[in-house]
């Protein structure tokens, strides 16, 4: 019966129960992200870390799937959107690697980001060009990571007398001899089939500029793979064996660093990501080692870095997840923050560059003149051709092939 | 300490007797265990290798060589791995029990039908099944993801429960079908004319003589599936993820710093399970081959 | 008569599952490997039929026909150095040696361990100036060269030390079960007759092991065409594409490189000696029951 009583009761019972249902309703709106990705050692789980504050702090919620390995962590991607369990985001690289992601329909675009940020006007060509597909955007990058600054030990400068950074591609070589001769290993190098094509992309850009660069990687262009000048670049990059010691074959890059890093080594041809294993020894960019972008101002700055796809879903909740996980990516701060932890560079150049290192610092610079900028072989060529040139490069490093089989074999396997 | 007669098998048999050789120290003798001392050399130093790595600072391991002991031992890197790879060991269990049970009564069932009732085509699927065991692994996970997609079980714990029981059946089937090949047929024929039917026989008589094989295919199967990396990875969902996907964590980096000493010792603690399987049960792993396991 | 019935049906209804692995499972994948393989699919699969290409392709890829050469190399001498070993050990162990257990473990353990880490142990251990090499020009032996595994000739032999030292602890333990299940009467009377032992173990006790020796070679071959992980972990491929085999180019092009046609091209045309090699020794096998 409804008495006076159990209509208090009643809203007595509202009263309590409902601001528990509104914070409850309003945890379950807010926006779940999971995302996968790729950041497992120490200085990139740190810098993933402030991107899920960061997405914690504008009201989402961040799951974590951390899959160490790029390919691994792309293939688990690839098959739980085959498998209908797609995550909210996913990390890929700045490259052609999910092309045909876009390309099947699997993933929502982030225009609305995209639009309010500017980023045709914002981003780096190369950058805009991987991400924006028929007019719509695909990705949100993250961060640059460029793949072939030239490292060097200022202690093994100094033993083998070398008194400033090499200006040009005959310089290099000057310094090289001199590295030699003081019982140097000249260039460290690791000898895994990826780490042969950046070498190749650093002799590339220093000697072709960035012109035969673009027309080779990008273009595909025939006649200039076959021509006289790649063929230059392909004999300068084989005479670059005879300066690396006979451990390199198999060896990872850190262990590469390594040498650098105990002065055993002169030079190493690396990304970026290098300055870790630096950090990691207590060493300080510009005191115990140094950092060169390029030979000079004509050497294009070849760009790549990360990514956060988005996965198809009609879930209007994921969707808002996704949005806020874009915007919250593209902020100044957080992009300062991360790269700092990541020994990248922001994507923007807006940014206050106070807190990064020396050759961050450089690479901001350099950044800034749009005319220097151009992609990683990844950026232009399909994983399939890329991989294919990879094949070529480190076979022809490896053995005695002729210059003119392997540039054969390379105008080939761009082809496809 | 040499093992002595094995209670259930339908043969005894037994090393030979402390009086067979006497202990000479003849040339012939101090050959084995020439021969015996090196090969466990050759055995055993990787294992000293991953030892001293994993109590090294990585300052040591970047500068030293890699067969000197430690000048600075350190536990750090022990603390680091076990605080990273421990997480998973409760799913790993989850995952191995299910898929060691599983295969092995399957592979049991198998073996004992095509062994003794032999039914028509029966050998002609092992054939294909046993065809199946030299297809890489990774060739089949896209097809099975689409499969288990369709069947709405992918990423559930399930879902690497079937791909285990999948990818264990052809190696499970053959070795009981071998051990089963060794029973005396007679035993097969009395239990018949007893009355026995397909499940009596097979539950009463053959599953309780089985007991070493089992202990054998359950050794194969767990050491299998625990160091499984790339299918619970993909098919068992990120809430089931094993021990091996967090040592790949550790271990694989493709821009990120590597820290070997971590990498070492993580690696012997995800191995813990299995060698201490090895260790406690080797010898029953010996003896139930022995029964005929691997008589074709 | 309802009995003899049901036992007609029932082994059929218990080899349900079997049947429904290698049917959906097995037979499933590989029809659509087989599909696959003649399309033009990259990361996902597509129906864009291209004929032959993929072969064509395949057959003009010279790391392919390079890891086949590295594979049939690789196959030869694993077996042959497993048996070996394996029986070798087994044989030596079942000498009434003391520390037995403590052996076994000893040859057993590698099989337990990852090959992710421990092939990169192998990987420092054979690099050159360091490593081996290194530890022995230290003692002395200045002119000791040991760098196979930067020889463009030689690194598949640094896989096949590697992977023996996983696998022969395994060998080991099956042939010694088998070992134990030799009468010891022949020992006794071989003794009598003054066969030498390594005469009685060769000539007498081996062919007793057909069977073992047959069961063990077959598990062998499976492991050899799955061979990925250690050379992943010793040297990814190298140097340069040297020690390459086709589980690793098919897997590389399967997610690397995003071109399952490609590997799913390479897959059926690893099956296929498989299936050569394997249906004689079914049939003979067969032949066997029978008579």
């Amino acid at each position: 019966m409804f008495t006076v009583r159990t209509l208090a009761a009643a809203c007595a019972w509202l009263c309590v129960c409902a601001p528990a249902l509104a914070a409850a309703a309003a945890v379950a709106q807010a926006p779940k992200a999971e995302v996968i990705h790729w950041w497992t050692s120490g200085g990139e789980s740190a810098a993933v870390k402030q991107v899920a504050q960061a997405y914690r702090d504008a009201g989402g919620v961040w799951i974590d799937t951390a899959i160490a390995g790029g390919d691994q962590s792309r293939a688990v991607t690839i098959n739980r959107i085959v498998g209908g369990n797609p995550p909210t985001a996913a990390q890929f690289n700045t490259s052609k690697q999910f092309l045909d992601v876009i390309e099947a329909g699997m993933l929502n675009n982030v225009d609305k980001v995209a639009r309010a940020q500017n980023w045709d006007q914002m981003l780096p060509e190369p950058i805009v060009d991987v991400i924006k597909v028929d007019g719509h955007y695909y990705a949100v990058p993250l961060n640059i990571h460029m793949q072939t600054w030239f490292w060097y030990s200022k202690a093994a400068f100094k033993k083998a007398g070398i008194e400033k950074e090499p200006e040009s591609m005959g310089e290099f070589f000057a310094a090289l001899d001199k590295l030699k001769a003081a019982g140097i290993i000249p260039l460290a190098h690791g000898g895994q089939s990826w780490q042969e094509t950046v070498l190749f992309s650093a002799i590339l850009a220093n000697m072709g500029g960035k012109e035969l660069y673009l027309k080779a990687m990008r273009d595909r262009d025939q006649a200039t793979l076959l021509g006289p000048d790649f063929r230059k670049v392909m004999l300068a990059f084989k005479r670059l064996k005879s300066y690396v010691d006979a451990g390199s074959p198999g060896r990872n890059w850190n262990d590469a660093t390594a040498l650098v890093i105990s002065g055993k080594a002169g030079f190493q041809v690396m990304g970026d990501w290098a300055k870790g294993e630096f950090t990691n020894a207590r060493q300080i960019a510009g005191q115990h080692y140094g950092c060169m972008a390029g030979f000079n101002a004509a050497t294009p700055y070849l760009i790549q870095g990360d990514v956060f796809v988005f996965p198809q879903t009609d879930s209007a909740q994921a969707v808002r997840a996704q949005q806020l996980l874009a915007k919250v990516v593209s902020q100044p701060d957080l992009q300062v923050t991360f790269s700092k932890l990541k020994g990248s560079i922001p994507v923007r150049t807006d940014v206050n560059a106070a807190e990064l290192d020396v050759c961050a610092r450089k690479g901001i610079e350099i950044m800034k003149d749009r005319g220097r900028q151009a992609g990683v072989t990844e950026v232009y060529l399909t994983p399939d051709q890329n991989g294919a040139m990879q094949d070529v490069l480190t076979a022809y490093w490896n053995t005695n092939m002729p210059v003119e089989k392997a540039q054969k074999s390379i105008a080939n396997a761009l082809k496809y | 300490m040499s093992d002595t007669a094995l209670q259930a098998a339908p043969m005894t048999f037994d090393t030979a007797p402390a009086a067979r050789r006497k202990r000479r120290l003849s040339p012939a003798r101090i050959g084995v265990y020439a021969f015996l001392f090196s090969a466990a050399l050759y055995f055993l130093l990787p294992l000293y290798v991953m030892i001293i790595t994993s109590f090294k600072s990585m300052d040591e391991i970047r500068s030293g060589n890699v067969f000197a002991l430690p000048l600075f031992a350190t536990v750090e890197p022990w603390q680091n791995a076990w605080r990273q790879v421990s997480g998973g060991f409760w799913n790993s269990v989850a995952i191995t029990v299910p898929s060691t049970i599983i295969p092995i009564l399957l592979g049991a069932i198998n073996g004992y039908a095509l062994s003794f009732w032999k039914p028509r085509g029966a050998n002609l699927l092992f054939g294909v099944l046993l065809a199946g065991a030299f297809i890489p692994v990774q060739v089949m996970i896209y097809p099975l993801v689409w499969m288990m997609a369709r069947a709405g079980v992918f990423g559930s714990l399930p879902a690497i429960v079937l791909v285990h029981v999948i990818f264990g059946m052809p190696i499970m089937t053959l070795l009981f079908r071998n051990y089963y090949a060794s029973v005396p047929h007679e035993l097969f024929q009395a239990a018949r004319i007893d009355g026995g039917g397909f499940w009596r026989i097979f539950g009463q008589v053959m599953l309780p003589m089985s007991l070493p094989i089992i202990v054998v295919a359950a050794i194969m199967q767990v050491t299998g599936v625990w160091n499984d990396y790339i299918l619970g990875l993909v098919f068992a969902g990120r809430d089931n993820a094993p021990m091996t996907v967090q040592l790949n964590n550790v271990i694989n980096t493709t821009t990120g710093t590597r820290l070997y000493n971590v990498n070492m010792a993580a690696t012997i603690l995800t191995a813990a399970v299995p060698l201490a399987i090895y260790f406690f049960s080797g010898r029953w792993f010996v003896r139930g081959i022995a029964a005929g396991a691997v008589k074709g | 008569m309802p009995a003899f019935r049901v036992n007609k049906v029932t082994p059929h209804i218990a080899l349900l599952p079997m049947a429904l692995t290698v049917l959906v499972a097995y037979i499933g994948a590989a029809l659509w490997t087989f599909k696959t393989s003649f399309t033009a699919s990259r990361t996902f699969a597509s129906d864009n039929f291209i004929g032959a290409a993929q072969y064509v392709r395949l057959f003009d890829n010279e790391r392919w026909l390079l890891s086949l050469h590295n594979l049939a190399v690789y196959g030869v001498c694993f077996i042959i150095a497993c048996m070996v070993l394996g029986f070798l050990l087994a044989a030596f162990i079942d000498q009434n040696v003391s520390g037995e257990g403590f052996l076994r473990t000893v040859f057993l353990y590698p099989y337990a361990m990852s090959f992710i880490a421990t092939g990169l142990v192998w990987q420092w251990m054979l690099a050159p100036g360091a490593g081996i090499e290194g530890a022995v020009q230290s003692l002395g032996f200045t002119s000791f060269r040991f760098d196979w595994i930067i020889d463009q000739e030689l690194v598949i032999y640094t896989i096949v030390i590697a992977a023996v030292w996983q696998a022969s602890g395994l060998v080991m333990a099956m042939m010694l079960a088998g070992l134990r299940g030799v009468d010891p009467e022949i020992y006794k009377a071989a003794r009598l007759d003054g066969i030498p032992a390594w005469r009685v173990y060769l000539q007498i006790v081996l062919p007793m092991l057909g069977p073992t020796v047959a069961t063990v070679f077959l598990l062998l071959c499976t492991a050899v065409v799955k061979l990925y992980d250690a050379v992943v972990a010793m040297t990814g491929g190298g140097p340069g594409t040297a020690s390459e085999v086709p589980a690793k180019f098919i897997m590389d092009h399967l997610f690397l490189r995003s071109n399952i046609g490609l590997a799913s091209a390479g897959a059926v045309t690893l099956l296929i000696p498989v299936l050569a090699l394997l249906a004689p020794y079914a049939y003979a096998r067969s032949r066997r029951k029978r008579a």
